[in-house]
């Protein structure tokens, strides 16, 4: 993969994503794709470990799942619930309808403070809102404080991924980036030194820093406060020092109240890197002393993803990341591929919904293997609705010329009888007679990194015909 | 119609049918049960990176003084008579080398310990300190996250943390490094 140029924030490009083009430049350097694969089923085999020692995993992926769809089929009251507690604690509560509300509001906070300086910590949602633009336009310093997102923020990426931001990147390659902006050695690479470099840098910025934005992994409607789970401290120190403190959250972050968040809380931590916690789960329930509080809560779109019956149940997710760390086809065609915030199986999900002429590769960006499904704590039926995406796409002549002829010839095939066996027929012969290349050619990409199977003499129907009025050992009874 | 009154209205509208509120305090009553509580919080804490040391809360003076050789600015949250975080600014404790605190509980499941902001008395001094001790009373320790919050009122204090292990990372190739932006090494003295 290149790492030349400046990449555009793919919400504020509406150009149509080809995925299956992205992934072919990914795969064009196979050894890194054998890499980028490696490490990330690393990170599922890491959740398999920490999941086979909690024998209650099915009992708590159940009740989480259970938990989700309760507050989402009463989200207004709970959203007035918490609004009501978190005011009542001394917090600002401020409602965003889309991003560009959020940013408003955002600015607006720190423009009332003279906030020229901002640190921000892992906020998918800001990401999502192109926050960091929004707010450089206008003479704001912004620094992110996550070592990865402050990684693709130096390069003037965007993360690859929600929980590793920078896993798309090797130590060299970060090396070379903070050998240019933090002065570490040139050539080297070595991952303590290089996090020890930017402890240093960043501690400078926590303790200059005149506010602290961060994300919210929880919110509690019952006692109005919320809860950050980071590894590194960062938000921590974010917000322990900065006089302000913005957390910003999407409206599907509520849950309904203390009993519920332990359920979320065992399984957050093992689901995304395989730990039984994060280092620090903190709750903020009010301002510290001298400090301001504010929530900004957010819709831009999610209220539209849950009035779709089919949909809405993505909305349970709590960004954990393991679909994306076990989806084969993200894997081998990186986080880049997508083009949208949340990459991967619900990234794949969440996107159309937000733009389905954008986003209408995605749902096929899947082998429907169902892996996600199957990992996913929170029992979002993923394969499902990349299935329906892809009905969704077809009806509204969003896919491929080719998928939709494609499509219509093999329906017209499927549901006559005697044009399947004829086309069984001329394609048994066509194998036994073309070369190779020819056949490879007429498979289409399937057939681009595959031979097609040794064809076999006649249909399994004449075969049956054959065996049964032979009497095979199927009919002695 | 202000945004609050339009989001409110477009999630009435949206929303699906109600699901039941499923009722966890039941569900959870079944689950398994951690027999050793000591020994599986050490090995969990110590899985998290942190360091664990038994003894007796009489010599948990003696046992501070033994476990920490370097110098710096030590501050204790045990002794210290100011209260809240008032009197002095969050960056003064930028150069503390040691912080000390005792945790208002531990849990078996995942190592991690309860640390209040009545506890904390300074809020940065936690992460702000190159290295954090905690005490925690061995009969505090509670088997996983859904008994720790039954005891636990996170509403009380404006600010709460559990806490698992020094801060660490593994953005770089997913290489494990400790002492992210956080403490570098977390010591909890197991106290009877």
């Amino acid at each position: 993969m290149t790492t030349a140029g400046r990449r555009v924030l793919p919400v504020l490009d509406d150009t149509p994503v080809d995925h299956a083009a992205a992934a072919a430049a990914f795969n064009a350097d196979e050894a890194r794709v054998d890499w980028h694969d490696t490490a990330l089923w690393f990170m599922r085999e890491k959740r398999d470990h920490a999941v086979d020692l909690v024998a209650e995993w099915e009992d708590l992926r159940e009740l989480a799942s259970r938990i989700k769809e309760h507050t989402l089929s009463r989200l207004d009251d709970y959203l007035v619930e918490f609004e009501t507690a978190a005011t009542a604690n001394g917090v600002h509560v401020h409602w965003a309808r889309d991003a560009e509300e959020h940013n408003r509001i955002v600015h607006r906070i720190l423009e009332e403070r003279s906030v020229r300086f901002l640190v921000k910590s892992k906020s998918m949602l800001t990401e999502e809102c192109g926050l960091n633009a929004y707010l450089e336009q206008r003479g704001l310093d912004v620094v992110d404080t996550d070592l990865g997102e402050r990684i693709v923020q130096l390069r003037h990426e965007h993360p690859s991924h929600i929980v590793m931001p920078a896993s798309h990147l090797t130590k060299e390659e970060i090396g070379e980036t903070f050998a240019e902006h933090l002065g570490t050695p040139v050539g080297g690479s070595d991952p303590d030194m290089l996090t020890a470099a930017a402890r240093v840098h960043l501690r400078e910025k926590f303790l200059a820093a005149h506010a602290a934005l961060t994300g919210v992994n929880f919110a509690l409607a019952e006692t109005g406060g919320v809860v950050v789970c980071t590894n590194e401290g960062n938000a921590d120190l974010g917000m322990a020092l900065a006089p302000v403190h913005i957390a910003s959250m999407g409206i599907e972050k509520l849950i309904p109240g203390v009993v519920e968040l332990p359920v979320f809380l065992r399984m957050l931590a093992r689901s995304a890197t395989g730990q039984r916690v994060t280092v620090y789960t903190s709750h903020i329930h009010r301002p510290l002393p001298g400090q301001e509080l504010h929530f900004v809560i957010v819709d831009n779109g999610r209220s539209a993803q849950l009035a779709r019956p089919d949909f809405w149940r993505s909305l349970k997710c709590i960004r954990c990341g393991a679909c994306i760390n076990t989806c084969p086809v993200y894997r081998r065609s990186g986080g880049y591929s997508y083009s949208a915030t949340i990459p991967g199986p619900i990234g794949s999900i969440l996107s159309p919904g937000i733009d389905l002429a954008k986003y209408s590769t995605l749902p096929f960006a899947s082998t429907l293997c169902g892996s996600c499904t199957a990992v996913c704590p929170v029992k979002i039926d993923l394969d499902t609705q990349l299935y329906r995406w892809r009905q969704i796409a077809m009806d509204a002549g969003l896919s491929s010329r080719q998928k939709r002829v494609g499509a219509r010839v093999g329906a017209l095939f499927l549901t006559s009888r005697p044009a399947l066996m004829f086309a069984g027929r001329v394609l048994r012969m066509m194998q036994r007679l073309l070369p190779r290349a020819a056949m490879r050619r007429l498979s289409g990409a399937w057939g681009q990194d595959r031979d097609l199977p040794v064809p076999p003499r006649e249909s399994f129907s004449a075969w049956y015909q054959s065996r049964r009025h032979s009497g095979g050992p199927h009919d002695r009874a | 119609m202000t945004a609050r009154d339009a989001m409110l209205a477009a999630i009435r509208a949206a929303r699906p049918e109600a699901v039941p509120r499923p009722d966890v305090r039941a569900a959870v009553a079944a689950f398994p049960a951690i027999v050793d509580l000591g020994g599986a919080f050490r090995a969990a804490a110590e899985a998290a990176a942190a360091r664990v040391i038994s003894g007796r809360r009489a010599d948990a003076a003696a046992l501070i003084a033994s476990s920490f050789s370097g110098g710096g600015r030590h501050v204790s949250a045990l002794d210290d008579t100011t209260v809240g975080s008032t009197r002095q600014l969050p960056h003064s404790f930028d150069d503390v080398e040691l912080f000390v605190c005792e945790a208002e509980l531990g849990v078996a499941e995942n190592g991690a310990v309860w640390l209040p902001l009545s506890r904390l008395r300074h809020r940065s001094a936690v992460v702000l300190a190159q290295h954090v001790m905690v005490l925690l009373d061995r009969s505090r320790i509670v088997g996983n996250m859904h008994d720790a919050y039954t005891i636990i009122d996170v509403a009380r204090d404006a600010f709460g943390a559990f806490v698992a292990g020094p801060s660490k990372t593994a953005d770089i190739e997913q290489a494990l490094v400790i002492g992210a932006h956080g403490p570098k090494s977390l010591t909890i003295l197991m106290l009877d």
